[in-house]
C-alpha cells in the first residue's frame, strides 16, 4: 500500500503542477471531504448491520450459520480459530446476499482473528481477501437498479453474465492462490534437501 | 423478490432473539457503539484512498493511463470506451458507479457497451478500499501476493464479461 501510495500521489501531484498547480489543495481537500460524507454514511450503514449482527451473536444465530458453512470454510482456510470460521462464514454469506454493508464489519473482525497479531498476511488471509475483492455477490441490485433507472427495458438481464463473471473472477482469484501457495512450499522444501545431497 | 431479504431477515433476528430471551434493545445499543468505533478506525485509510483518487482523476493521470490501456482492450476485444471503468472500478465504487451512468446516459442502457459496463461494476469490488479497510485495525504491513492476484482475476473477470454480452 506504502508504495501504491507514493507512486499514485507524486504522479498525480507532478502531473498537476502542469495543468493547475493552484487546484491542488482544493483537490486534496475535496477527496477528504468526501471521505468524511462517506464516513457518516458507513456510520448509519454500519449501526444497523453491526447492531442486527450483536443481535444474532447473543442468541448464537451466527454459530448456527457457522455450521451450516463450515465443511467449506474448514477446506478453504485450513487451521484458523472457530472464532474466525464463524466470522468467515458470516462474511462470505453477507456477501453472497448482496449486502456489503454487513459484509465489511464482518471481514473486518475476520481479519482481526486470522491476523494474530503478525505483520505479514498468512496465506489464508491472502486468499481471504482475494475472496472479498472479486465479489460474490448473487444479485447485483444497485446496477440492475441503476439500468432500470436509466430507461432499459430488459434491467435485470444482466444477472446471468454477472453471475458467471463473478464466479469467474472468483475462481481464477482462488486458484492463482492456490497455485502460488504451492510454489512457496515447494521452494521452501528446496533447501532441505540440498543437506541430504552434500552427504554423497 | 430480493427487497424481501433484508427487511425479513431482520425480523427473523428480533423475533428469534425474543424467543431466546435475548436483550434486543440493549444488544441493538452495544452494536450502534461499536460501529462508531469500527467507523472512527478506517476513517483515515477511506480519507487517504478517496484523497488518491480525487488526485488521480483530476490530475489528469486517469486520462493518460486510459489512453495506453485503449490499444490493450481492443486487442483483447473490449470496447476501448471501458478503459476508464476498469480503471477505476479497483480504486472507488462510488467513481464506477458515476461512469456506469455517464456510459448509460450515452450509449442506451441495453447497448453492447453499457451491457459489458454493467456486468464489469456488478461483478467485481473496489480492490484498495477493501483491502484499506479491512486491514485497517490490524498490524498486517505485508499484503505479499494478494493486490496482484485480485487485480488479475478482476481484469480476466472483465475480459470474460465482454465476451460472454456479445452472446446476450
Amino acid at each position: 500500500m506504502n508504495v501504491v501510495f507514493i507512486v499514485l500521489v507524486t504522479a498525480s501531484l507532478i502531473m498537476l503542477c502542469t495543468v493547475s498547480p493552484e487546484s491542488a489543495i482544493t483537490v486534496m481537500l475535496n477527496g477528504v471531504s468526501g471521505s468524511i460524507q462517506l464516513a457518516l454514511k458507513l456510520c448509519a450503514i454500519y449501526a444497523v448491520w453491526v447492531s442486527v449482527l450483536s443481535i444474532m451473536e447473543k442468541t448464537n444465530m451466527t454459530n448456527g450459520l457457522y455450521r451450516l458453512l463450515r465443511p467449506l470454510c474448514k477446506k478453504l482456510f485450513k487451521g484458523e480459530s472457530d472464532k474466525a470460521y464463524e466470522y468467515i462464514s458470516m462474511n462470505l454469506a453477507t456477501n453472497l446476499l448482496g449486502m456489503g454493508g454487513a459484509a465489511t464489519p464482518m471481514g473486518i473482525k475476520a481479519v482481526e482473528e486470522m491476523s494474530k497479531g503478525k505483520d505479514k498476511a498468512s496465506d489464508n488471509l491472502i486468499l481471504f481477501t482475494v475472496i472479498n475483492a472479486t465479489s460474490i455477490q448473487l444479485l447485483p441490485m444497485t446496477i440492475i437498479s441503476l439500468r432500470a433507472a436509466a430507461g432499459s427495458s430488459t434491467a435485470s438481464d444482466i444477472i446471468i453474465p454477472s453471475l458467471i463473471a463473478t464466479a469467474c473472477t472468483t475462481l481464477i482469484g482462488g486458484l492463482l492462490c492456490f497455485v502460488l501457495r504451492g510454489i512457496k512450499r515447494k521452494n521452501k522444501n528446496k533447501p532441505n534437501e540440498k543437506p541430504l545431497y552434500d552427504k554423497h | 423478490m430480493s427487497n424481501y431479504i433484508v427487511p425479513v431477515l431482520i425480523i427473523g433476528v428480533i423475533i428469534y432473539a425474543v424467543i431466546k430471551k435475548v436483550n434486543v434493545y440493549d444488544s441493538f445499543t452495544e452494536g450502534t457503539k461499536s460501529a462508531l468505533i469500527l467507523v472512527f478506525n478506517i476513517f483515515p485509510y477511506i480519507a487517504v484512498i478517496l484523497m488518491c483518487v480525487e488526485l488521480f482523476k483530476v490530475s489528469g493521470l486517469a486520462k493518460i493511463a486510459v489512453q495506453w490501456l485503449e490499444p490493450f482492450f481492443t486487442f483483447l476485444g473490449m470496447p476501448s470506451e471501458l478503459a476508464e471503468i476498469v480503471l477505476i472500478k479497483p480504486l472507488s465504487g462510488n467513481g464506477s458507479l458515476a461512469l456506469l451512468e455517464e456510459v448509460f446516459n450515452e450509449y442506451g442502457p441495453d447497448s453492447y457497451i453499457a451491457r459489458c459496463a454493467a456486468v464489469i461494476v456488478g461483478s467485481s469490488e473496489t480492490l484498495f478500499y477493501i483491502t484499506a479497510v479491512y486491514f485497517s485495525t490490524v498490524k498486517i504491513k505485508k499484503l505479499r501476493y494478494a493486490i496482484p492476484v485480485a487485480l488479475f482475476a478482476s481484469f480476466a473477470g472483465a475480459v470474460i464479461a465482454c465476451f460472454i454480452c456479445r452472446f446476450i
